[in-house]
């Protein structure tokens, strides 16, 4: 079933030709280029879709129990991948992007301090499962 | 502001107000004419859930399920067709109306500029027949205003543009501060004044009257009182206005 | 380090906690389900700020003069209503819905990035506390009007930090709503349970799924443009400079976001009454192809109409926004019949949240069909930036969200909290909340048509009446928060446990397959899919197989719920 690629397909052929349509007549440029992005977004992602599921159905050799209409539950039974049980990372880089937003609003020193968190709290959350008692 | 009006023929009108342009009775016909479209669909649908309501609901005592209907073919495909038709209907009478509204004719009888500030109208007219005695242009300058004032030439009234009837007056829109959007809701039309371009329209006043104008885009603190109103006058009326405007200006 | 098996354990009950662990573990939590209830709680609380400012607005507006505030206050006041009750209201509680209930009406144990769901959440908290912090500055919040319309937002005619604060706000919490967008899109595709087929997908996941390409589509623009705004604000940058079309530019990305928001708003509500509808009527939906293909059809069309906000700009290519405008009134009447014939001949019974689901029914009706009029260049002209427009979207957006909200409250409440909210209470909410709307906003439709423009303090007393009404109106619907609330306080102190998995009798998703409240990771079993309502072919089994028997196949070898034949 690669209906979830179609589906992204056929809105990008369908912003293709408005598009086109839109720009032979008005000639305006603002509205052609973000259809134009819209285009690209949509095949870009219908495109991973297709790919991606034509890879994993390949390393499978069947149908993913999801896309199978007479999939049993039983069919996914294993490990379903690691669950964060809880972070306090979110908030972290929460606040930092916060301070560098009021930053922004308020002065360039308090803009730097929320820039430095930022990539600080940023380190912190992606490698918050590469650490210490999660290094295997 | 048609007060005269009986109520019948206000609820002909759906609420808009008495048309006083050659324009705004094109308008009107087809904002009566969608709202007989529409009002069908409205009733057609509101009636089939009201009836669904009333009729099929859980009775006492009903046991079991209902047919477990999943779909209808061809009801589906007559639901999907007949609202092209309605709107195909729609949008023919939509362009027609469009560009007979926006046609802009070649040799206007008056032409006004209209410039937009924060936050009132100056309205000049344009052409040698309008230039004063030291040729600067017949010009209204008014000042922010309540909803309630006059119109005159005072600080608080409303700037009163003056326009002779059944001639086809054109507008240059301008502004060069912020967006003003120029309403006359008698003539069922407004369109937004804006900065970096200049903005046109037509119209023909049918009518004799006084009508209310206001800015309808959000322009800043006193956007609600910038208000103006539109006077409509026989020729003649027009000459001797215009007549008196320039002698003032050549004092 | 948790790896879920199958079944994961529930978390042990019964044990005490502090009220300190208690934060701690709601603002540490990757529980798809506590993160929504945290986005429903947030954005509830914005709605009833967003309706306050409101209800000031309409005091000031029941008689004419100046009344209670100044035109500046009145200017904030509408921007700050616009701008809370869409971005961080509306928009936040399609993803507090999404994430509560998508995960577990598709059968998954929690969302694909459990912390980056967090983080969207914090992204929207946080930026829309700047936005709203701007009233304690000394110049007040932004007064530009939600569409912030260049050149009025520059920092010549808005000079105040509120302007700042609303540009810089924005874009942060429109960053989180992306990456919740990408983070329901990933769930969707990726983690659906065996034999959760894409056509047997909940119309409800249809529509986040859809919703989440629409906020990729639409917000990534608005954060450019605001990044833009904001470089011209603070650094002097000329990008929307009026001297060279900058005043048109701006409308034409802000309406490239602004008008697939409203889409934003609306498809996930809709898909929360296509959930309810069938449980009250007994019945599957009613053509759910051709209602998943109208939903596709509007999400598609909704990015190519952006322009019919623009028709008094003079600066637009009318026929077409007005022919594609037209368009999206057939996927809709198409939505409105799936609808009807999923009532139609069902046994109708009338809980709260079917009563919320036909209120919606007849009020985006209206909004629907006055949309259709404002499709149309020539009645927009007079219509445009006037109060009709104002009760139009009033129409569409509260008939669709705050219906669909209350529905779906009193619809899954018991699947969130494990008590039912009371019926009579919910009744008496319903009916001041529904004829308090209709009075408010019916009559502004007359004032509208009659001239009375949009965002004025003040009228001439022509206008009296119709406003009166409107406010007296307001304050009903304003009241009508108070039963809801009453409501809320009985059932929590003395509502009735629910001890089975679906209160309901008749829900058909996968939620009503698990206990109320769900464990910590959803399920401690998923029955067999093999149809749209896996919940309903469980509780229902004799009428699964009837109908697989009428259909001429063996149960086990049923195709999609679709494509299988009903009683006829």
């Amino acid at each position: 079933m690669r209906f979830q690629a179609f589906m992204f397909y056929g809105c990008g052929v369908f912003f293709l030709i408005t598009d086109i349509v839109y720009w032979y007549f008005s000639g305006e440029w603002t509205g052609t280029t973000a259809m134009a992005l819209s285009v690209g977004l949509a095949f870009m992602i219908g495109a991973y879709l297709h790919f991606t599921i034509n890879r994993v159905e390949r390393l499978r050799g069947v149908e993913l129990p999801e896309d199978d209409k007479l999939g049993e539950i039983a069919d996914s039974a294993g490990d379903q991948g690691f669950y964060s049980p809880h972070s306090w990372w979110p908030l972290w880089v929460g606040l930092s992007a916060a301070t560098l937003c009021l930053g922004m609003i308020f002065g360039a020193w308090l803009m730097l301090l929320g820039g430095a968190l930022l990539i600080l709290t940023s380190i912190g959350f992606v490698f918050e499962y590469y650490r210490g008692q999660y290094v295997a | 502001m048609a007060a005269t009006a009986c109520d019948a023929e206000e609820w002909k009108r759906v609420g808009f107000p008495e048309p006083s342009s050659e324009q705004a009775h094109r308008m009107l016909t087809l904002w009566q004419g969608t709202w007989i479209a529409a009002g069908a669909v409205g009733v057609v649908v509101l009636a089939l859930i009201i009836w669904a309501v009333l009729f099929h609901r859980k009775r006492k005592g009903q046991e079991g399920l209902p047919k477990q209907v999943r779909y209808n073919l061809p009801v589906e495909m007559l639901y999907t067709a007949v609202p092209f038709v309605i709107i195909g209907v729609l949008f023919f009478y939509t362009a027609r109306d469009q560009s007979y509204v926006e046609d802009l004719k070649d040799n206007p009888d008056v032409t006004v500029d209209v410039i937009g500030y924060q936050w009132s109208w100056q309205f000049d007219y344009i052409g040698d027949q309008f230039k004063k005695a030291d040729g600067t242009p017949v010009s209204i300058v008014g000042t922010p205003t309540a909803p309630d004032a006059p119109g005159g030439t005072g600080n608080g009234e409303k700037p009163v543009l003056v326009l002779p009837v059944n001639k086809t007056v054109h507008f240059n829109l301008k502004s060069d501060n912020v967006i003003h959007s120029f309403w006359v809701p008698a003539f069922l039309y407004k369109k937004d004044v804006m900065p970096g371009f200049e903005n046109q329209f037509q119209l023909k006043p049918t009518k004799t009257g006084t009508y209310e104008g206001r800015c309808a885009e959000l322009c800043g603190v006193d956007h609600t009182r910038m208000l103006f109103q539109v006077k409509v006058v026989t020729q003649g009326e027009f000459d001797a206005y215009i007549a008196e405007q320039k002698g003032g200006g050549a004092q | 380090m948790t790896a879920i098996s199958e079944q994961p354990a529930a978390i042990a009950g019964g044990q005490r906690t502090s009220k300190g662990r208690l934060v701690v573990n709601w603002i540490t939590s990757t529980d798809h389900k506590v993160i929504g209830y945290l986005y429903i709680i947030t954005s509830f609380s914005f709605f009833l700020i967003g309706g306050v400012m409101a209800l000031v607005m309409r005091a000031e507006l029941f008689a004419p003069g100046q009344d209670y505030v100044s035109n500046e206050q009145f200017n904030q006041l509408f921007t700050m209503h616009g701008t809370i009750m869409l971005l961080m209201f509306a928009t936040p509680l399609f993803a507090g819905f999404a994430n509560v209930i998508m995960p577990l009406q598709i059968g998954s144990p929690d969302v694909a990035f459990p912390r980056m769901n967090m983080l969207a959440y914090w992204f929207y908290l946080f930026g829309s506390l700047i936005v709203v912090a701007a009233f304690f500055t000394p110049d007040g919040a932004a007064s530009f009007g939600w569409f912030a319309y260049a050149p009025l937002s520059d920092s010549v005619r808005s000079p105040g930090i509120g302007g700042d604060m609303w540009v810089v706000g924005l874009t942060l919490s429109g960053l989180g709503t992306i990456l919740g967008a990408v983070n329901f899109i990933t769930t969707i595709i990726g983690m659906r349970a065996p034999g959760m087929t894409m056509f047997r997908l909940p119309i409800f996941v249809w529509n986040v799924l859809l919703t989440s390409l629409l906020v990729l589509l639409a917000f990534p623009v608005l954060a450019a443009a605001l990044l833009a705004l904001y470089a011209d604000r603070k650094f002097g940058a000329h990008v929307f400079d009026a001297s060279h079309g900058g005043a048109i530019l701006w409308q034409h990305l802000f309406w490239f976001f602004g008008h697939p928001e409203v889409y934003i708003l609306a498809l996930p509500f809709f898909g929360i009454v296509t959930e309810i509808l069938p449980v009250f009527s007994r019945k599957p939906i009613f053509g759910y192809i051709g209602l998943v293909g109208a939903t596709i059809t509007i999400a598609g069309l909704s990015i190519t109409v952006w322009a019919h906000h623009m028709y008094v700009t003079g600066q637009v290519l009318l026929p077409f926004f007005s022919f594609m405008t037209f368009l999206i009134a057939v996927p809709t009447g198409v939505k409105y019949f799936n609808w009807i014939g999923t009532i139609w001949r069902g046994h109708l019974t009338f809980e709260t949240p079917m009563l919320f689901s036909l209120g919606f029914l007849v009020t985006f009706l209206f909004g629907g069909l006055t949309g259709v009029i404002l499709a149309s260049p020539p009645l927009d002209f007079q219509l445009s930036d006037s109060y009709f427009v104002v009760a139009h979207f009033h129409y569409v957006v509260f008939g669709t969200v705050v219906f669909a909200m209350f529905a779906g409250f009193y619809f899954w409440w018991p699947k969130w909290t494990g008590k039912m909210l009371n019926e009579t209470w919910g009744k008496i909410h319903f009916w001041t909340l529904f004829v308090g709307f209709h009075m408010t906003f019916l009559v502004q439709h007359w004032l509208g048509a009659e001239g009375m423009p949009r965002r004025y303090a003040d009228y001439s007393a022509e206008f009296t009446g119709l406003n009166q009404l409107s406010t007296v109106g307001s304050f009903l619907l304003g009241a009508s928060m108070l039963p809801f609330f009453y409501n809320v306080y009985i059932t929590w102190r003395k509502g009735k446990k629910v001890e089975v998995d679906d209160p309901w009798g008749y829900g058909c998703s996968l939620e009503w397959a698990t206990s109320c409240p769900p464990p910590r990771h959803n399920f401690t079993s998923i029955p067999k899919i093999r149809s749209e309502r896996p919940a309903f072919d469980l509780h229902h089994a004799a009428e699964a197989a009837r109908a697989a028997e009428l259909a001429g196949v063996d149960l086990a070898a049923i195709e999609g719920g679709s494509e299988k034949k009903g009683g006829h």
